[in-house]
């Protein structure tokens, strides 16, 4: 599945509109504990956190994740969506809790 | 000077009871330490009666506080008066959250005075992480004339690297924390953008027992200290 599709299914807000959003997801990795994700994540999976520290963009790029999910409206700050949008990396924010924005990309297939 | 920056009285719930102000400053003057701060966990409301008996004791005081971040990232606040880390609590008490301690199972959180006697209870816990960014909070320290460092920087629990993967780039802290030289290597091995001399380097007890405050092993120059907190002591 596309970021694109995700959008279109699950209506979550794409923080980064200047971006594209036919990127493949193969996956996803939930954590908040920024060293266990560099140590843990796999290429192309979405990143579910509700860490939005700017280190989270480095570490998303390092991953090579195919997008970041900052689940539980966590606080997506006009910076940190522009300094994601200047690393070509999309962001989508949702309202759910971590466990049911997971448990929505499984019903979906990812 | 001798010092050893980072400990904790028994206003914090994890800090053994013993942890008294006049314990802390007669345990540091005889192991020979010319400098100290108590840091207390998001609170600096022992710092008054630290400071008389540090004073009486000819013991350098720095006055303290290890703040949790919002990514639960511990850091030190460090200010060169009693005045400044008294009105640095305003800012802490905005940020903080109201969750009861339960001294069952946190421990308790004692407030002393000069003569170690209890004139309060902290009712707040303090093991909790302020409503403030790091980046924020290292802002607020600023501005209420304090000096950043972040603590225990390797630790594999609420440290910088632990929370946040590596050092933030372009974060204004005026020093890292460290448990050992081999430590210090490894932090600049990891985080290229952090050298030797881009910072200012400690290494602490994080003391919470009175037998783990630091031996006079540690030595701090007279010129960093200057640089960091002027000659306001």
């Amino acid at each position: 599945m596309t970021i694109k599709e995700l959008i279109e299914q699950t209506g979550w807000k794409l923080s980064t509109p200047s971006l594209s959003t036919d990127i493949e997801i193969k996956g996803a990795y939930c954590g908040d504990l920024l060293s266990w994700v560099m140590g843990n994540g796999e290429p192309q999976q979405a990143w579910i956190t509700v860490q939005v520290h700017a280190n989270v963009i480095a570490v998303a790029l390092l991953r090579e994740f195919s997008c970041i999910i900052v689940a539980d409206d966590a606080n997506v700050t006009e910076e940190f969506a522009a300094k994601a949008a200047a690393e070509e990396l999309v962001v989508l924010e949702s309202s759910m809790p971590v466990y049911e924005t997971a448990k929505k990309l499984v019903e979906l297939g990812i | 000077m001798f010092y050893d920056l980072h400990m904790h009285s028994c206003l914090s719930p994890c800090a053994e009871d013993a942890m008294t102000p006049n314990n802390i400053c007669n345990m540091a003057f005889i192991k020979g330490l010319d400098l100290i701060a108590v840091t207390d966990h998001n609170s600096t409301k022992n710092l008054p009666a630290v400071d008389k008996v540090a004073s009486s004791l000819g013991l350098k005081l720095l006055y303290g506080c290890e703040l949790e971040t919002s990514e639960e990232v511990h850091v030190l606040g460090l200010f060169n008066t009693l005045e400044k880390s008294q009105k640095f609590q305003e800012w802490i008490d905005s940020k903080m959250p109201d969750v009861p301690n339960d001294e069952e199972y946190f421990g308790y959180q004692w407030i002393m005075n000069e003569k170690d006697e209890k004139i309060g209870d902290e009712k707040r816990l303090l093991l909790v992480s302020l409503n403030a960014t790091l980046e924020e909070t290292t802002d607020a320290v600023h501005a209420y004339g304090g000096r950043v460092i972040l603590a225990h920087v390797l630790d594999r629990a609420n440290s910088v690297t632990h929370q946040l993967g590596f050092i933030p780039m372009d974060l204004p802290y005026d020093g890292l924390e460290v448990k050992s030289d081999e430590q210090r290597l490894r932090v600049i091995a990891t985080n290229p953008w952090v050298t030797e001399d881009s910072t200012n380097w400690f290494i602490d007890s994080d003391a919470h027992y009175l037998t783990d405050i630091n031996e006079p092993d540690h030595f701090l120059r007279d010129s960093v200290f200057k640089k960091l907190w002027g000659d306001e002591l």
